[in-house]
């Protein structure tokens, strides 16, 4: 079966090269309890370029969460923000890196660019 | 909110008090001690012998601290001051509190020293729509701590209240047996503590930087020295001038918060005690106001609310990509998405000025590198006035709420239901294009092709945002203008009319350069006619339209923010001697307010009123308000970069004297300001100076 926390990572490296996150240096680790296990994630971001790593290292913010609500997260169905404001996801060090990420979460809702306008507008004169 | 509140604060962590100290608060009153959107404290009252006190004194010279003079009793005519009481608050992360106890007889007393403590832990958001609460409460005594809980599935907060000295402590408060010899005094200190509560919370807390709490008074009074020796220098014969300068740069000291992201640096939050939070529109239009006097304000802001900047299309936030956030809030609401500030994006206004701060910021500064950094959001916001505010396909910028049950429905400054009305007082549907946006998005376009020629080095770029912005000129200066009134409509409804109300936008316009020319001098006989300026400034709606009310929000009363940036239009378009009449009659407003402009006043005529009428519930003090005086002398000196210079342009009103501004930082360096009033400006007391 489709790991979609495995895919969601997969997806951020294959990337290549992202102008939205060129600010961004340093390594943001994300913890996700399951049950007993704790798996670590190391998401390193260096001018745009994306590395994904499950190997140790060192890590200038730490994002912790169960996976089933991380696996929500990068759905989309659920917020990275208001989950650590309710105590379900703790964040701590340098949290710039964790809202760049949430840049290419994918989004909460379909974009409907079109949808959203409102019907009969009129064109421009 | 009745005056005699005492307020003192440290970044969002606030606590409002009566005049003896003490809390107790209503389901729907703003004191007590709030932190991160949270009431912690709503009950707090301090008795000795089961009397409570009578305050003598207040001393709250310093925003983060205050010290209350007390005697027991509630004496009518006469008190008996055998002992007096001394209480002295700091905030920190929560509060502190020393508490003396003077016995002034020759014989020793014994008494009981009791603080009755709760919390009700409401939402800010509970407090001012009197909301009930959902999870359960606890209170416990543990190793002589006295831990008032709340707790909603995974969410919890606790205030832990502690005592130096021995205290019995049970759930209702703490209490201390004292024996005070003659003429001798009894103290303890009190340590009343916000956190979270559970593992994952003190994790988020630990990462809450310093001007959040936890920071002793000795530290703050030095940043604040600090700060103040930083601005520039102002010298003026008039000495109400001085103190509202003085008061403006303590207030906008007091009102910095650090975001979670922002370490040690800060952004002006908008307002106490409803508004201390990052706000993208009154963040950045208070930047805009200080950028002559604490420039770093302007780069801490670009660069948080840049990056939260939205990135997708989310309905309940209202967001698109590209989009600046309206308000960010972390009470218990927003933790359970009842309310959408985290962040809320419903806001027509703050991506458009996002690009204008940018540039007035290097215009000032010369600090490349951070428009060089935030060149991409800069780009998204660009690209959001055109493909996410164009709603009707028109090229206008339009605002109508996705989220219908918590967004907000006025999406421009004047944000009140009834703000945007027709002359005979019909409200138009959705959606709207309010003029004020058309003209941000004017600007916003051409300092973006400024910023894309000497920064982003893009000359098509630079080329195409010029053409738009001359496009989108021709076209408003047409489509806005009321031809038999002679000035632009306030908004256009959905069916492309006039929505032709007479309002104070006009002056918003002339400061975002959208104004032709040839309609400028109309414009400003509006703004400074009879029907909108009242002598002391420039209302928001014209005495005569069907909705004004000279007490009503945003339909009569006089905004100082709203008149320091008309000043700054009237500047623009050459029309000095009128931007110091509106300077003049705001700074001599705020003499009737200690130096402390309100968030709005009265729109009384100056000549029946004698004096400003405060609107009764208005914040104070509120960030744009406090930045209003200094963009008045701004605008009064005529300071304007010119590449690596200062121009100096003064034009100040009569009775004003000499005025220095002496040390003005910038990408010169530093430099002073001289002027001399020689500005007429009406039959008015002239300020300060003997005549």
């Amino acid at each position: 079966m489709a790991d979609s926390v495995t895919t969601f990572f997969k997806d951020i490296e294959g990337r290549g090269h992202e102008p939205l996150l060129e600010k961004a240096r340093g390594t943001l680790r994300i913890d996700l309890t399951d049950g007993r296990k704790v798996a670590h994630w190391h998401v390193s971001f260096d001018r745009g370029d994306i590395a994904v790593s499950r190997r140790n290292a060192k890590s200038d913010c730490i994002f912790r969460t169960d996976r089933a609500l991380f696996d929500q997260i990068v759905r989309g169905e659920a917020n990275a923000v208001t989950a650590v404001l309710r105590g379900e996801a703790a964040a701590e060090g340098d949290l710039e890196l964790l809202f760049l990420l949430q840049r290419v979460f994918p989004p909460q809702t379909t974009p409907r660019k079109a949808q959203h306008r409102v019907a009969g507008a009129r064109a421009r004169a | 909110m009745s005056d005699d509140l005492i307020k003192i604060l440290d970044g969002n962590t606030f606590v409002v008090s009566d005049a003896n100290g003490d809390i107790e608060a209503s389901a729907t009153d703003p004191t007590g001690l709030f932190s991160f959107d949270t009431r912690f404290l709503s009950r707090w009252v301090l008795t000795i012998d089961g009397q409570r006190l009578n305050a003598l004194s207040v001393d709250d010279l310093n925003y983060f601290e205050a010290r209350f003079f007390l005697v027991p009793g509630t004496g009518t005519v006469y008190v008996d001051a055998n002992l007096s009481v001394i209480r002295r608050r700091s905030v920190g992360a929560g509060f502190h509190e020393e508490v003396q106890v003077l016995n002034h007889q020759d014989e020793p007393v014994d008494l009981t020293i009791r603080f009755d403590a709760d919390s009700d832990f409401a939402d800010l958001f509970e407090v001012k729509d009197a909301l009930e609460k959902k999870g359960t409460y606890l209170k416990e005594t543990k190793g002589g701590k006295l831990v008032i809980g709340y707790t909603r599935e995974s969410y919890g907060r606790a205030t832990v209240i502690s005592a130096t000295t021995r205290a019995k402590v049970d759930v209702d408060g703490l209490s201390f047996k004292a024996r005070i010899g003659p003429h001798e005094k009894w103290t303890t200190e009190i340590e009343v503590a916000a956190t979270p509560l559970g593992g994952a919370a003190a994790a988020f807390r630990s990462t809450i930087p310093r001007g959040n709490g936890g920071r002793r008074p000795r530290e703050m009074a030095k940043d604040l020295e600090r700060w103040l020796a930083n601005a520039p220098r102002l010298e003026s014969e008039w000495e109400g001038l001085r103190a509202t300068y003085r008061r403006s740069l303590v207030d906008l000291a007091a009102l910095r918060f650090s975001p979670l992201t922002a370490g040690k640096r800060s952004l002006p939050a908008a307002g106490l005690p409803w508004f201390m939070t990052m706000f993208g529109r009154d963040s950045i239009l208070t930047c805009l106001q200080a950028l002559p006097f604490a420039p770093e304000l302007a780069a801490t802001t670009l660069v948080e609310l840049g990056l939260r900047q939205g990135s997708r299309v989310d309905d309940f936030r209202d967001e698109d990509p590209g989009r600046i956030l309206h308000e960010m809030r972390f009470g218990e609401m927003t933790a359970f998405e009842e309310r959408p500030h985290s962040p809320y994006y419903g806001c027509a206004d703050a991506t458009p000025l996002y690009v204008v701060l940018l540039d007035e910021y290097e215009r000032w500064t010369g600090d490349r590198k951070l428009v060089r950094d935030f060149e991409p959001e800069a780009r998204a916001a660009l690209a959001w006035i055109d493909d996410y505010a164009d709603l009707m396909d028109d090229g206008y910028v339009w605002y109508q709420r996705r989220n219908e049950e918590t967004g907000l429905e006025n999406q421009c400054w004047k944000d009140s239901w009834d703000s945007i009305s027709y002359r005979d007082g019909r409200l138009p549907g959705f959606p709207r294009a309010t003029c004020e946006l058309q003209g941000y998005a004017y600007d916003a376009k051409m300092r973006g092709a400024r910023l894309a020629r000497a920064v982003w080095k893009d000359e098509p770029f630079a080329e195409r945002l010029e053409r738009e912005a001359a496009d989108l000129k021709r076209r408003f200066n047409r489509d806005y203008w009321v031809e038999d009134g002679e000035y632009f409509a306030l908004a256009l409804d959905s069916e492309g009319g006039q929505v032709d109300a007479l309002t104070s936008n006009n002056g918003h316009l002339l400061w975002s350069g959208i104004v032709e020319k040839t309609k400028a001098k109309s414009v400003v006989r509006h703004l400074m006619g009879p029907r909108l300026f009242s002598g002391w400034g420039i209302r928001t709606l014209a005495e005569g339209e069907g909705r004004y009310n000279p007490i009503g929000y945003h339909v009569g009363t006089i905004w100082p923010f709203d008149n320091s940036f008309v000043a700054w239009g009237l500047r623009r378009y050459g029309f000095k001697e009128e931007a110091a009449r509106v300077a003049a009659g705001i700074l001599e407003a705020a003499e009737f307010f200690d130096g402390r402009l309100p968030e709005a006043f009265g729109g009384y005529e100056r000549k029946v009123t004698k004096y400003p009428v405060q609107y009764p519930t208005a914040c104070s003090p509120q960030a744009w308000s406090t930045g209003a005086p200094l963009l008045f002398l701004r605008t009064m000196l005529g300071l304007e970069p010119l590449g690596d210079h200062l121009v100096v342009d003064p034009a100040l009103p009569v009775g004003i004297g000499r005025l220095e501004l002496l040390d003005i930082p910038g990408r010169w360096g530093r430099l002073d300001a001289f002027g001399r009033g020689l500005v007429e400006v009406g039959e008015r007391r002239r300020p300060g100076v003997p005549n």
